[in-house]
């Protein structure tokens, strides 16, 4: 059985998610990650980075063979996130996760983050609640917006 | 009036420099309304720009308002957005020089999805960006520009108040840096930027801008935009190049950094 599951997203909240995602880029393009493709990963937390200009999840995913591969997905900072009910503690290393992304389309083992479903089955959403009432709304306030 | 005097407790950090320049006073009145700008009295007369305030996401297509207005470009520079779009379209310039940690510069430094604070001090008008760690000084003293600025990301800028209005206009801002939503869409050394900022309600501020260009626009490029104040957030550091795993090359090509022991 696989553990790892593909598929197109299409409920409202995903899009509500992308558009949060999207908004919300600090300093980059995200034409490297394929943003039409939800991928969900299970696996073991290596290690979470609370830095900018991303934070960044390490984590240990078994592959079909049940080898285990380590994947990295960018997240959002820690100013945007400690903002919005993250903290450095919100993952740590050996946590059992389960990871909503986007994955990179040149193959390689990484993406950008769309939930996490923690130990305790509580679900954290990359774009924060707060934000997402606004960014759900959003979409031209990413920093290279069309706007002066 | 208390929300007057928390713009002073709000630059709490500067009160040092503020007891500095007003030592300083008795020899030199450099703090004295005029044209060396308000005093520490007058700026407490001045609209609450205090603590630290975050760009209003706004909604698809722009909302109530319709879409943003886009730049109306001259042939020259209209052609220079064509011909990156037609590198793009070929899969070259994949990201802009941000993703190397660059800072965007004016305009969209003030674009971001970090918050800003506004320190009000005697002479000056200090705007703290998260974003890049950048800063902009907003000279109030009645100072004109440099003849011939140097080319800066962030500009020359000099303000002045229309009432309850802060009136900032910006110069000198380096052509290397973008306008806007594509790196293609360029500008030249004559571009100029006035803001508008106004508080409408008691956390809230409106920004007007207008960027005029005589070489790379045929017209003002006009554009409103909504702050909101958030009383208990701090700006917080910001070390772009702390892990910074994205890239883009001098090729344009972009990509992510994956190696991690």
């Amino acid at each position: 059985m696989s553990t790892m599951i593909s598929r197109v997203a299409g409920a409202a909240l995903i899009a509500a998610m992308i558009a949060a995602s999207a908004s919300a880029v600090a300093h980059h393009s995200y034409s490297m990650f394929d943003m039409k493709t939800t991928r969900t990963l299970v696996g073991t937390v290596k290690q979470f980075e609370w830095t900018n200009p991303h934070s960044w999840l390490w984590v240990y995913v078994p592959n079909d063979q049940g080898e285990m591969e380590q994947w990295g997905i960018e997240g959002m900072s820690p100013n945007f996130l400690g903002r919005r009910g993250w903290s450095k503690n919100t993952l740590r290393p050996g946590d059992k996760i389960t990871l909503e992304i986007h994955p990179l389309r040149n193959g390689e083992k990484g993406g950008t983050f769309l939930t996490v479903t923690l130990p305790d089955g509580k679900v954290m959403k990359m774009s924060g609640e707060a934000l997402r009432a606004d960014a759900a709304k959003a979409d031209d306030a990413r920093p290279d917006a069309p706007r002066p | 009036m208390a929300s007057h005097r928390s713009i002073v407790l709000s630059v709490v950090g500067l009160v040092a420099l503020g007891a500095a320049a007003a030592g300083s006073a008795a020899t030199a009145p450099a703090t004295a309304a005029g044209a060396s700008g308000d005093s520490w009295a007058a700026i407490a007369k001045r609209p609450d720009f205090g603590g630290v305030w975050e760009l209003v996401f706004r909604p698809p297509g722009g909302g109530a308002g319709g879409p943003p207005e886009q730049p109306s470009f001259t042939p020259e520079y209209a052609a220079k957005l064509k011909a990156y779009e037609a590198e793009q379209a070929k899969g070259g310039h994949q990201d802009s020089p941000a993703a190397n940690c660059l800072p965007p510069g004016m305009p969209s430094i003030m674009n971001q999805p970090y918050p800003m604070e506004f320190l009000m001090t005697p002479g000056k008008i200090t705007v703290v960006i998260e974003a890049y760690s950048q800063m902009r000084r907003i000279f109030m003293d009645g100072r004109k520009h440099p003849e011939d600025p140097d080319l800066t990301f962030n500009g020359h800028s000099i303000g002045h108040w229309e009432g309850d209005t802060l009136v900032v206009d910006t110069v000198g801002i380096t052509p290397d840096n973008a306008l806007g939503s594509s790196w293609g869409m360029k500008h030249s050394d004559r571009m100029r930027i006035e803001e508008r900022f106004r508080i409408t309600a008691p956390d809230t501020m409106e920004v007007r801008t207008t960027i005029t260009d005589p070489i790379a626009l045929t017209k003002p490029w006009n554009s409103t935009k909504t702050l909101a104040r958030h009383r208990d957030w701090d700006i917080a550091e910001y070390v772009c190049e702390q892990n910074n795993r994205n890239f883009v090359n001098d090729e344009g090509k972009a990509g992510i950094i994956l190696n991690h022991q």
